[in-house]
């Protein structure tokens, strides 16, 4: 994760950065316009931008992706929550670049055989999930949304566009990028990695975390399981300190995965 | 939807400083997270109708007004499918309608429509530059305050040039309204791809001048636009943090809950 401290000293990432952040921004805030489920969530193509441009910048993508959404959400109303969003978006363009370095080190994400395509699912799900995880925990934390809700809307929401959009526009883009030598590893050939054996055990602490924290929101937020260990009075609707204590610890393994990685 | 709500009206509020306006910004969120009962939110949504109608910010208001009709209503909707308590006033299948769920669904649903009312305030009370001005003041480093900047102005470019692909490409017959919504979002990725190679032809040439003018050289370089503190600033603060106070007092002594019979 130094990287995302790191390429602000670089002139060009930080331009590459502002670069993804408006192209999102530009798709964004039209399609606010367009509710997907009222005063929850919009229709969001744009969500296909972060993938593509993570692919693409690396760590300016995922700034890119945060200040993009913070842009976004001027539109729809700014709050407390979206200080989760631009953490949750800041990890959907880290994930994708950082997954794929590990599970398909070398490889071109526009290749077309089963195994690629297979890894570039995995990758985008972990990404979806995590966003989802961040926004839906906050927003049930500050007692503004169920996680339920916003929890499987924005992984089928951020699926659909990266599973249906993103393939488009890299298959475009990428290799044209790859000849200008702009990827993020021509702009700053001085990125280290992690030795492979720390990156592998924090993409499993991710997925761990973050699929612990997708199915136990869906179970406290719905008051279909409350663990037995919670006192009567977090075994109530908004389930605001029920995900507190039992959501919480989960997403900090993911986040602490993320950072190994 | 226009990506600037700035409206050049030279009301008071126009005239503050960025700081404090980016501080009222967070205040709002501080004061309407304490309170839940719709009663205690009022005086903030009063307080907004009083400042669109001073800093003649109605226009924004007005295009957006369906965006907070659906946003109260769909909120109150959906918190009474999930906030199950209190005794039914009328037994429906997934909806629990009781007092206590319609007071609560209703007071998310205002909380959420406050915080966009904020949102709305402020983007047409503050230009992008006094946004960043005031996030540096805030301690947000230069080169962050500056992509924010350059993002919030790159994005009406792109969605122009974007514009002009569509008109360009529907003159030579390509029909952008053919199929569902899937198939309708992947017949623009032909529009996309020559916006973003666009973009990156710029970011080499941006990169390079950015350079050439000694960006990034000091931490804290000078600027020609000047926001000096005046005494109707540090009233503005006053007040501004004297409606925090008193909100977090109306939480503190149990006025701004909902009880729940």
């Amino acid at each position: 994760m130094h990287e995302l401290r790191l390429m602000w000293r670089n002139t060009r990432m930080v331009v590459l950065c502002a670069i993804s952040a408006a192209l999102y921004a530009a798709v964004l805030v039209p399609f606010k316009v367009v509710p997907l489920i009222p005063g929850v969530t919009e229709l969001r193509p744009a969500n296909a931008i972060p993938i593509v441009c993570s692919f693409l910048f690396g760590p300016a993508a995922a700034w890119g992706s945060a200040i993009g959404n913070m842009i976004g959400d001027f539109f729809g109303g700014v709050g407390p929550g979206d200080i989760f969003g631009f953490v949750a978006n800041l990890m959907y363009g880290y994930i994708p670049y950082k997954a794929w370095g590990i599970i398909a080190d070398g490889q071109s994400p526009v290749m077309r055989t089963p195994a690629t395509i297979a890894k570039y699912v995995a990758v985008c799900l972990a990404a979806s999930v995590l966003c989802a995880d961040l926004v839906g925990w906050g927003d049930n934390l500050l007692a503004f949304r169920p996680f339920s809700i916003l929890g499987n809307i924005i992984i089928f929401n951020n699926m659909i566009s990266a599973l249906a959009l993103s393939p488009l526009i890299l298959y475009g883009v990428y290799p044209r990028v790859r000849a200008g030598r702009m990827l993020y590893t021509d702009v700053m050939p001085e990125l280290r990695e992690r030795p492979r054996a720390v990156r592998v055990a924090g993409l499993t602490m991710l997925l761990g975390g973050e699929l612990g924290a997708w199915a136990m929101g869906n179970l406290v937020s719905t008051g279909y399981w409350i663990p037995s260990f919670l006192p009567a009075s977090f075994a109530i609707s908004p389930y605001d300190k029920a995900i507190a204590v039992t959501v919480s610890p989960l997403i900090f393994v993911a986040l602490a995965g993320a950072w190994l990685m | 939807m226009p990506i600037y709500l700035y409206i050049d009206h030279r009301s008071a509020i126009h005239r503050l400083h960025p700081t404090v306006k980016v501080f009222a910004l967070f205040v709002m969120f501080w004061s309407v997270y304490w309170v839940d009962h719709p009663l205690a939110l009022l005086p903030l949504g009063v307080l907004m109708v009083a400042l669109a109608q001073a800093t003649g910010s109605w226009p924004n208001f007005y295009r957006l007004r369906w965006l907070f009709i659906l946003l109260i209503f769909f909120t109150t909707l959906a918190w009474m499918v999930f906030y199950r308590r209190g005794p039914a006033l009328i037994n429906l299948p997934i909806i629990h309608l009781s007092r206590a769920s319609l007071v609560f669904g209703f007071g998310r649903g205002l909380k959420l429509a406050e915080l966009l009312a904020t949102s709305v305030l402020f983007l047409s009370t503050t230009k992008v530059e006094e946004f960043t001005a005031g996030l540096q003041r805030m301690g947000v480093p230069y080169r962050v305050g500056f992509a924010i900047t350059l993002a919030f102005r790159l994005a009406p470019l792109f969605i122009d040039s974007a514009l002009t692909v569509v008109q360009a490409q529907s003159l030579r017959g390509y029909d952008f309204n053919r199929g569902g919504p899937i198939a309708r979002a992947r017949r623009y990725v032909p529009v996309v791809i020559p916006v973003f190679m666009g973009a990156l032809r710029k970011a080499n040439n941006m990169a390079m001048a950015l350079e050439a003018r000694g960006f990034g050289i000091s931490a804290t370089p000078t600027s020609y636009i000047d926001f000096p503190m005046r005494a109707r600033d540090r009233m503005a603060f006053a007040i501004v943090a004297g409606i925090g106070m008193l909100y977090f007092a109306i939480y503190y002594f149990g006025y701004g809950a909902i009880a729940v019979n």
